[in-house]
């Protein structure tokens, strides 16, 4: 069941001395929908996640915070202090360290997470397999999580955050090192979750935002510059080339258009989720 | 075959008994078994290559450890007989004996505790800290100190070629390795403290401090595992008892 989310006014500094992190921002996302925050590197896009999680609030209680967040109905002022895992899931950027080690088979590292919830070995045994098969890596359910591929390390680490349901999925730029196949295999993934889970992802590419997302925010120096849909966002692209690595996608994008024979169905779908066809 | 890390600990406690309790001689001895052990004992395999080759650079350090301690304490301790002479340097014998008996302790507290971890998976080794009942926090810290002992020969290894990318000449020679020291350690602590933040909070959001865990690996605890294990902490038992028996008649 997925979970709203309101962010309001939220300022942050992580110390006194430190400058401000987040410099009251706003955000509504509804639940079941996909909200994609681009912004170059030191914008604030992983605080903006950390400080949904509760992680900001319990690793940082020395940060000087003001706002609320409003997350699956509680308000929380201003930052959640303790880890609001299950309800809220987090995917780290380095997926590698997501993977805890400490069990020998990818089946088992997923169903670890459900032991710390003191989830019953049925309940896993009911949950594990469909999950594995829907992310596509049943097929590495015996294989030790360590000798993974990254697209591979990729998607256990996501199956060992959904497999405790979680109402929302947080994930920081979790295409970044990524190839093209396995960015398709991930955009898949992220489509079949909406409605079932609000999902919250980070990029300083738009490429997987324009996909998925069903808002955009362009988040620059702790500041939005952007909030509105990909189409919205399409139609002020211009605004962002200097936060953003644009300009290659205003030309691939023209290019696109007088050849949509030529696209590929993904292409297409994308092209006609845009409304540029 | 697999051993309980229950009597894979018990046997490394009497080792370390008998490391602080025992002669010199019986310490040699036992490093020895250690080390046969080590290529004999099924249960005491390395599991992986890379175990296997740490523990093999661990003992090549070792034994040359054991003959430059022998060596300075023989070359500096002054007393009873010159065993032989170097180029007019004198070695006695109480220094060897002190460097021998000081350097065969040392190897048998390491050597044991090394081929436990050696031969024992992190995997089987946490979730037996964590069936045992073990805070999760106190699990988690071991967990994050075993991980960045295992990643550190890479982790290095990295540094250094990052080093030699920049013109550091850190592997010219011993000087040069012992300047660039500075070099290396600053990004390799720093690189080891952001992993270890990131995967105790991927851990974290990942509920592990929530609640102590099910069994869900079962772990060879058959009755022969608990009965060794008895076994180890009784033979430890005796051995401290020993002590205090010849202490006592001594008096």
């Amino acid at each position: 069941m997925a979970a709203s989310i309101v962010v309001d006014r939220l300022s942050l500094q992580y110390s006194p001395e430190a400058s401000r992190a987040l410099a009251g921002i706003s955000l509504n996302i509804p639940s079941g929908t996909c909200c994609a925050i681009l912004g170059p590197t030191g914008a604030g896009k992983t605080t903006v996640l950390h400080a949904i999680a509760g992680v900001l609030g319990k690793h940082h209680p020395e940060s000087i915070s003001d706002g609320t967040i409003t997350v699956a109905g509680h308000t929380y002022t201003p930052l959640p202090k303790t880890i609001l895992f299950p309800s809220v899931a987090l995917g780290l950027q380095d997926s590698y360290v997501q993977i805890s080690g400490v069990r020998e088979t990818v089946y088992d590292e997923v169903l670890f997470t459900l032991e710390n919830l003191g989830e019953s070995l049925e309940e896993g045994k009911s949950r594990i397999p469909p999950l594995l098969k829907e992310l596509g890596i049943d097929h590495l359910a015996n294989r030790r999580p360590t000798t993974l591929s990254g697209g591979e390390t990729q998607r256990v680490a996501l199956a060992t955050i959904l497999v405790a349901r979680p109402e929302i999925l947080l994930l920081d730029e979790p295409a970044t090192a990524l190839d093209l196949t396995a960015k398709e295999r991930l955009q898949h993934i992220l489509k079949s979750l909406r409605q079932r889970t609000t999902a919250v992802l980070t990029d300083t590419h738009v490429d997987l935002a324009l996909s998925v997302a069903d808002q955009i925010v362009v988040l620059h120096q702790g500041m939005i510059l952007f909030n509105g849909t990909p189409k919205e966002f399409l139609g002020q692209m211009d605004r962002f080339t200097t936060v953003l690595p644009l300009k290659g996608w205003s030309r691939a994008l023209q290019f696109m258009l007088p050849s949509s024979r030529q696209m590929s169905p993904s292409q297409l779908g994308l092209a006609e989720r845009l409304g540029l066809l | 075959m697999r051993l309980d890390p229950s009597a894979k600990l018990a046997f490394v406690l009497l080792m370390w008994t008998c490391a602080f309790l025992l002669d010199w001689s019986v310490n040699l001895v036992l490093l020895l078994l250690l080390i046969l052990a080590r290529y004999l004992v099924p249960a005491y395999r390395p599991q992986s290559s890379r175990s296997r080759k740490s523990f093999d650079k661990f003992l090549a350090y070792g034994i040359t450890i054991v003959v430059l301690l022998a060596g300075v304490n023989a070359l500096f301790l002054q007393g009873g007989s010159v065993v032989f002479s170097v180029g007019g340097l004198d070695f006695h014998q109480e220094g060897l004996m002190f460097g021998v008996r000081t350097a065969a302790r040392l190897l048998l507290l390491s050597v044991s505790i090394l081929l436990f971890f050696a031969s024992t998976p992190l995997p089987e080794f946490i979730h037996f800290l964590q069936l045992k009942g073990l805070p999760p926090q106190l699990v988690l810290v071991l967990l994050l100190t075993l991980h960045f002992l295992d990643q550190l020969p890479a982790r290095i290894h990295q540094v250094f070629v990052a080093q030699e990318a920049r013109g550091a000449p850190v592997r010219a020679g011993v000087v040069s390795r012992a300047q660039a020291l500075f070099s290396v350690i600053s990004p390799l602590v720093l690189s080891s403290i952001i992993e270890s933040i990131d995967r105790g909070t991927a851990l974290e959001v990942r509920g592990f401090l929530h609640k102590p865990v099910l069994a869900s690996v079962p772990l060879p605890t058959e009755r022969s595992a608990s009965t060794l294990t008895l076994v180890f902490l009784a033979l430890a038992i005796c051995v401290l008892a020993f002590t205090v028996l010849r202490w006592l008649l001594a008096l």
